[in-house]
């Protein structure tokens, strides 16, 4: 019996091993996944790596400003970044950098910032706002420690600016014939003063007022869903290439090419025929995917129903083309399966469907722009999230359909026929 | 005799160092059965998946149709049929969406293919079960359902690329009854198979292939003429065959003789004469004989006549 399960077992270890192409992508496959999401993740694990990095716009006319930003540089989680390509920031450089999708935050202290935290106690409270502009596809998760650690910096700033200046201010009051009630509030104040930090009673002097860059229509932050059926939606539809490339090769195997070939029609003819029925099967998900989570969820799908149908059409056209080149690939279908595992799961994380592109390393976000996922990914979330429409999606169109474009050509390029 | 309506000229095509066909030539007539005949791994898949417009050739010259296969493929594709030795169909679909598939893909429409589908599923038997999915057929079935799918354009030229592999013995009968039906219509089929006795119940002509080259090619009667009534191998001690040699041949039914792998092989006129002939010759010598083959005049003793190979080996 014993020999009998050596044999079988030594059979099919002879047979996989036989196949040198699926054998490399079965030892590959999680190795490029470890490898990317590593990286990718390298932010949270690591102190001091994969900081958050903040732009800062200080229009402070005071050194109030500087002291919070040079605080907030010196705290390992955050990188904040003053200037850009030598030239100090302004805020329509900061706001641009976000629409280009290079940074995602950026912190606007307004010129009257120090001069607030300064004023005497007594007359009428002078009251601002540091603007906090957030790209709205970016994650509470990240975007709250920021505001929470600066709320706590400037309460820290207008502690020791104001609170000195006020507990004076409050004990020149403060004559030993004061009636008891009256040296009730008076203490009421100073608490305050101390311990909410703002001084302005219920409303505080200085307030942070989240805000999109201009362009985006965003009526309200995004929600789960918005941020997460973009990604999982992108990464499902790409597993077409499994399909297709498993379609291509069964027929090869059965003889159905064969006979195919014999006909009165082009090798261009018959693989648009066989691609077709994919693409359509791609845009049905495509429609199910982000109609459901509409129907069900309360998913806002943005303002623009045409450029839905232009990222999906060209989205869908990305992952076809890359069954294509699979199929051109694989020679038989295992090599299928680790191929499209290797490539699906590597493009995938690597595109910020599992993980958001803006808390990987700058290096390793420049590579993701190499997979059609980050092109998908980005121009679901203008529409979905930023509240673009057809003509601010119309570049990544124009990159997926290049995608596409190449997929096909080196696909039909390097197809084996026969 | 009508035109050829293929010619092959010097056909070469190789896969990296190895020659698969190595100077083909032949030419097949309007109407007729041509075979071609050999073991596996003779080059007739090749040979018929070049003229199938499959293969791109090496070398040498094909005309089909009276158009040239290096440049006019496009329009040698409507007059040919192609049966693979797959079976090249879509086992969920059933055998009625089969058919209706590869006749749109020839361009049928409408109430011309349903016509053409229930013509060929009535040829093939299989009207009963043409809503049936085909992963329900049997081997028989679905061999036939097969080479349905490539008449269904009505083509003027058939290839059928072993049909028969894997079928029982009824099927294969009805798969015969149709191809000579075919025949009858004027289609000019060619046929690759390693089975004599379908070469010799279906080809006009047969060319007998080994090693990517023709090694004969006539009629099933001529070849089967080229040994004569039969051959007999004799076996006998080495040391007897010089003082044997010489009677045999002389011997009045026996048109040659050589010693061939430790054996003589007789070539004879008619073989059971000659076979008594040359037992009475031996026990008159006191020559022991040690084995005895009698290879009848089919196909099949053509090749191992010629190759030194059996067809199935």
């Amino acid at each position: 019996m014993l020999n009998q399960i050596l044999a079988l077992a030594w059979k099919d270890l002879k047979i996989f091993f036989k196949d040198p192409g699926a054998v490399a992508l079965i030892f590959l496959q999680p190795f490029m996944f470890i490898v990317v999401m590593s990286y990718a993740l390298s932010g949270l694990f690591e102190p001091g790596k994969g900081q958050i990095q903040l732009l800062a716009v200080n229009q402070d006319r005071g050194t109030q400003a500087a002291a919070i930003i040079r605080q907030l540089d010196e705290m390992d989680a955050f990188q904040v970044e003053t200037t850009w390509e030598g030239q100090p920031l302004t805020r329509e450089m900061a706001e641009n950098l976000i629409v280009k999708g290079k940074r995602n935050m950026a912190l606007v202290f307004p010129p009257d910032f120090s001069e607030v935290l300064e004023q005497a106690p007594g007359a009428t409270l002078r009251r601002t706002k540091v603007l906090v502009i957030v790209d709205p596809a970016t994650s509470s998760q990240f975007v709250e420690p920021v505001l929470g650690t600066l709320q706590g910096l400037i309460e820290r700033s207008i502690y020791t600016a104001m609170a000195p200046k006020g507990l004076d201010y409050l004990f020149e009051k403060l004559a030993p014939q004061t009636p008891v009630e009256q040296r009730e509030a008076f203490k009421t104040q100073a608490q305050e003063a101390i311990s909410g930090g703002l001084l302005g009673g219920k409303e505080p002097v200085v307030t942070l007022e989240r805000t999109v860059p201009p362009g985006m229509r965003v009526e309200k932050y995004p929600n789960s869903f918005q941020q997460n059926v973009p990604g999982y939606t992108i990464y499902g539809i790409f597993w077409i290439v499994s399909l297709l490339a498993g379609s291509v090769l069964q027929e090869k195997r059965e003889g159905t090419f064969r006979r195919l070939l014999v006909a009165p029609m082009s090798r261009g003819v018959m693989l648009a025929g066989k691609l077709l029925p994919y693409y359509i099967i791609n845009l049905i998900q495509l429609a199910i995917m982000l109609g459901a989570s509409s129907l069900l969820f309360r998913m806002s799908l943005g303002h623009s129903l045409a450029g839905l149908v232009a990222v999906s059409l060209a989205a869908a056209a990305a992952a076809t083309g890359l069954g294509v080149l699979v199929a051109a690939l694989a020679r038989t279908e295992a090599q299928v399966g680790g191929l499209t595992v290797l490539l699906l799961l590597t493009m995938s994380a690597l595109g910020g469907c599992f993980v958001p592109r803006f808390i990987m390393p700058n290096w390793l976000r420049t590579i993701g722009l190499i997979t059609p996922h980050a092109w998908a990914l980005e121009a679901y979330q203008d529409l979905l999230v930023r509240g673009y429409g057809l003509w601010e999606v119309l570049p990544k169109v124009g990159a997926l359909t290049a995608f596409a474009t190449a997929f096909f050509s080196i696909g039909v390029w390097r197809f084996r026929f026969e | 005799m009508p035109n050829p309506v293929i010619e092959v000229e010097k056909l070469v095509k190789k896969y990296g160092e190895r020659v698969a066909v190595n100077e083909v030539s032949f030419s097949v007539q309007e109407g007729e059965i041509f075979g071609l005949l050999g073991p596996n791994g003779a080059g007739k898949t090749t040979t018929i998946s070049i003229l199938a417009t499959l293969l791109p050739p090496d070398g040498g010259k094909v005309i089909i149709g009276g158009y040239d296969l290096a440049r006019e493929a496009n329009k040698i594709k409507p007059l040919i049929g192609f049966v693979p030795q797959e079976l090249a169909l879509y086992p969920t679909l059933s055998a009625w969406d089969n058919l209706a598939f590869f006749g749109r893909i020839y361009g049928l429409r409408g109430n011309v293919l349903k016509e053409r589908i229930a013509t060929a599923l009535d040829m093939v038997g299989l009207r009963e079960r043409a809503g049936d999915a085909v992963r329900t057929f049997s081997g028989g079935m679905k061999r036939r359902l097969n080479i349905a799918a490539s008449l269904l354009h009505r083509p003027r030229i058939l290839f059928l690329d072993e049909p028969t592999v894997g079928v029982d013995p009824q099927s294969r009968n009805f798969i015969f009854e149709h191809i000579e039906r075919l025949k009858a219509e004027g289609m000019t089929i060619i046929y690759t198979t390693h089975y004599m006795e379908e070469a010799e119940r279906l080809c006009d002509r047969v060319a007998i292939m080994d090693e990517g080259r023709i090694l004969a090619l006539d009629t099933p009667k001529g070849l089967i003429g080229l040994l004569g009534g039969g051959v007999i191998y004799v076996g006998i001690a080495t040391e007897a065959i010089e003082m044997l040699l010489p009677a045999v041949r002389s011997l009045p039914h026996v048109r040659s003789a050589s010693y061939q792998g430790g054996r003589l092989k007789v070539e004879t006129s008619t073989a059971r004469p000659a076979l008594l002939e040359l037992i009475e010759l031996c026990n008159a010598r006191d020559v022991p004989i040690l084995s005895l083959e009698v290879l009848e005049p089919n196909l099949e003793s053509v090749f191992l006549h010629l190759t030194g190979k059996r067809l199935r080996d």
